[in-house]
């Protein structure tokens, strides 16, 4: 599958993510991505490259005791092996919506497999949460046609992958495969013509007001004002 | 000195690409446990002719770096080890699948051993169902929906109002409220912390939740 992206992830996201450094639910948002677009596929394989080349440099030269090596050697080679690329699994591909469905990229296939369960919010909006790990929060949203999401903010970046029709905000237009980065500084109002489906990651640490938030309204971070620091200065 | 290596490692990839189209006869697999091999001549004679002594000379150059990465990024021994059992297994099973143009055997190896720690973080991170929001805010359908939508779009709430609310809680609900959403803890888990029975914690959650909403409804 490639699509012609016009939003990627940043070099630091894509290197995080060749390293294996960064969180479960940002490598599934960025590795969707590479999925449908070429050009960074190309820049994710240099990256591996160098990646793998510090890998073999740095780890010293010495047999992990634990391992009893002539067993498990005895165990691999007794499976057939793979002889075609044969990408079939047992994840659910596609998503369906209300009039037609929508084939996932792998990596949100495997996270979708586990099942989905929608709420409708205020707007038009609907969410479908996932658990992927404790440093991010990830959903699928499907804004219907003629939806707004309230005007935002939030703590640490957001990411939104587009994976089918549109959005919009004040800084541009998103189409599938567009990886739209929201830092904390940026206040946005997302918006959709002709209705959007995307998976979206936020990557703030739990703190104390984000716990509380939680208990509030699970929906509150939208809304989040630091009234604050505001009146600090 | 990242030249040089780089210069040796496309010299053997070029070798290698002519002696991977002249095909071996099946009946006498070459065996390939040389140190001199490359990992690419190794990974090649384990994909064309499930060569075992191949296969062994990957598996004693790559499971300590398979093990190292796994304890870098799961810091447990266990969870290595299986990624060690894992990555090797997926090296065995695709190797037939490798070819030069995916780049070095190496980055290819460290590709697939990444993305077994990739599923593994995954399931290691992923925290048992902890209080739903669902049994404090109401969803759509609910008796209390209508408050719903209300405070939905329009509702804002200012951080220090919220930490002030927080505050006038009596302190054995404010106890239980911030072992479930600040440390994120199970109802068992926070009852066990704090050393009060099950049903004492939720009722103590469900009037700390209560009161919480209660002056957050009428501030705004």
């Amino acid at each position: 599958m490639n699509i012609d992206a016009k939003y990627h992830p940043t070099p630091e996201q894509l290197e995080g993510f060749a390293q294996g450094s960064l969180a479960p639910g940002m490598n599934v948002v960025i590795s969707a991505h590479v999925e449908l677009c070429a050009t960074c596929r190309q820049s994710i394989s240099e990256l591996e490259e160098a990646a793998s080349k510090e890998w073999v440099r740095s780890t010293p030269d010495t047999r992990a005791s634990s391992i009893n090596f002539s067993a498990m050697i005895d165990s691999i080679v007794d499976h057939p092996q793979i002889k075609s690329d044969d990408t079939a699994s047992d994840n659910v591909p596609e998503i369906h919506m209300l009039d037609h469905s929508v084939t996932l990229p792998r990596a949100l296939a495997k996270v979708a497999s586990d099942g989905l369960v929608w709420k409708q919010l205020a707007g038009g909006i609907n969410q479908a949460t996932v658990t992927l790990d404790d440093q991010t929060q990830c959903e699928f949203l499907y804004m219907k046609p003629g939806s707004q999401v309230p005007v935002h903010k939030h703590q640490g970046n957001e990411v939104t992958l587009v994976l089918d029709g549109s959005f919009e905000d004040e800084l541009g237009h998103y189409k599938p495969a567009d990886f739209v980065v929201r830092t904390a500084k940026d206040l946005h109002q997302p918006a959709s013509e002709e209705g959007c489906l995307c998976f979206a990651v936020l990557d703030s640490p739990l703190t104390f007001t984000k716990g509380l938030a939680r208990l509030l309204n699970p929906f509150i971070r939208y809304r989040f004002r630091r009234a604050t620091s505001a009146a600090a200065h | 000195m990242e030249d040089v290596v780089s210069g040796a490692g496309s010299m053997l990839m070029g070798s290698l690409a002519k002696s991977k189209s002249v095909k071996e006869p099946a009946s006498a697999p070459r065996v390939s446990n040389d140190v001199s091999d490359s990992d690419e001549q190794l990974l090649i004679a384990v994909g064309n002719h499930q060569d075992r002594a191949a296969f062994n000379a990957l598996f004693s150059r790559f499971s300590n770096k398979i093990y190292a990465m796994g304890m870098k990024l799961t810091r447990n021994e266990q969870l290595s080890h299986d990624l060690v059992q894992e990555a090797m297994l997926t090296v065995w099973q695709k190797a037939p699948l490798y070819d030069l143009d995916r780049g070095t055997a190496q980055s290819w190896i460290f590709t697939l051993t990444r993305n077994r720690c990739f599923d593994i973080l995954r399931k290691m991170k992923r925290q048992p169902a902890t209080v739903s929001a669902d049994d404090i805010w109401p969803q759509e359908g609910d008796i209390d929906s209508q408050l719903v939508h209300e405070e939905m779009g329009t509702m804002e709430v200012e951080v220090s109002k919220i930490e002030s609310f927080y505050g006038q809680l009596p302190a054995a609900q404010r106890a239980v409220v911030e072992q479930i959403y600040i440390h994120d803890r199970t109802h068992e888990e926070a009852a066990a912390v704090l050393e009060i029975p099950l049903g004492t914690l939720k009722s103590r959650l469900r009037l700390g939740v209560g009161k919480l909403r209660q002056m957050v409804g009428t501030e705004v």
